[in-house]
């Protein structure tokens, strides 16, 4: 598994960063969001994505990410783990 | 035994070993130090005079090495680590981050990629 090194590291700039068309509905106040469910791991998280929750697939289950600003420029993909998953019930996924 | 920053060093100790014994401070870092208070590079540390060695200290003591600058490595692995990520996860857990395989040789991973990474303790 590869993660993200930084936002366009070994990427063309003309060819900006990996947009894929998510299927993102503007919120309306006062109606409960549903989380978009999507397998495009590769999706560079973009500005506009913080406050979102979105169920990232594994191969296997759908995980829950909710996106803070910490993970612009990052790829969906590093937030649900495929593997290690036995060290991840040792060790705590979020202080949180 | 001469005082630099803090640490005693022999005086038969190249000045630019020891220099470079701080965390964050290498070769050309250490080059640049000893050419602005002309020390030749295979100066020994006893050799100096004790006016420059305040001076190195009063040099080091701006600069960004030892704590401060563990302390920038280990912010940057923290953020990943909670933020979720895979590279924080495989920071804590010892082992390769960038995609190296795992069925051998990760010795340096396990050496190196820990959350304190570069150490706790300080020199001085």
């Amino acid at each position: 598994m590869q993660p993200t090194r930084c936002l366009l590291k070994g990427r063309s700039v003309w060819k900006g960063p990996h947009i894929v068309p998510l299927p993102i509905v503007r919120v309306v106040p006062g109606e409960r969001v549903r989380p978009i469910r999507t397998q495009a791991r590769a999706a560079t998280i973009l500005p506009n994505f913080v406050g979102l929750k979105f169920q990232v697939y594994n191969g296997k289950v759908y995980n829950d990410v909710t996106i803070t600003e910490d993970m612009v420029g990052h790829k969906l993909g590093e937030f649900s783990p495929y593997v290690g998953f036995l060290f991840l019930l040792l060790i705590p996924l979020r202080v949180d | 035994m001469v005082n630099v920053f803090g640490v005693n060093f022999h005086e038969r100790k190249f000045v630019k070993k020891a220099l470079e014994s701080f965390y964050g401070l290498g070769p050309q870092t250490s080059a640049r130090i000893m050419a602005k208070y002309t020390i030749h590079p295979l100066a020994r540390i006893g050799a100096i005079p004790h006016k420059t060695a305040t001076a190195l200290t009063a040099e080091l003591s701006t600069m960004t090495i030892e704590m401060d600058a563990r302390r920038i490595v280990q912010d940057n692995i923290k953020r990943l680590r909670d933020m979720g990520t895979y590279r924080g996860r495989r920071h804590a857990m010892g082992l390769p981050v960038r995609g190296q395989k795992t069925r051998t040789q990760t010795e340096t991973a396990k050496k190196l990629n820990t959350l304190e990474r570069g150490g706790t303790s300080s020199r001085i």
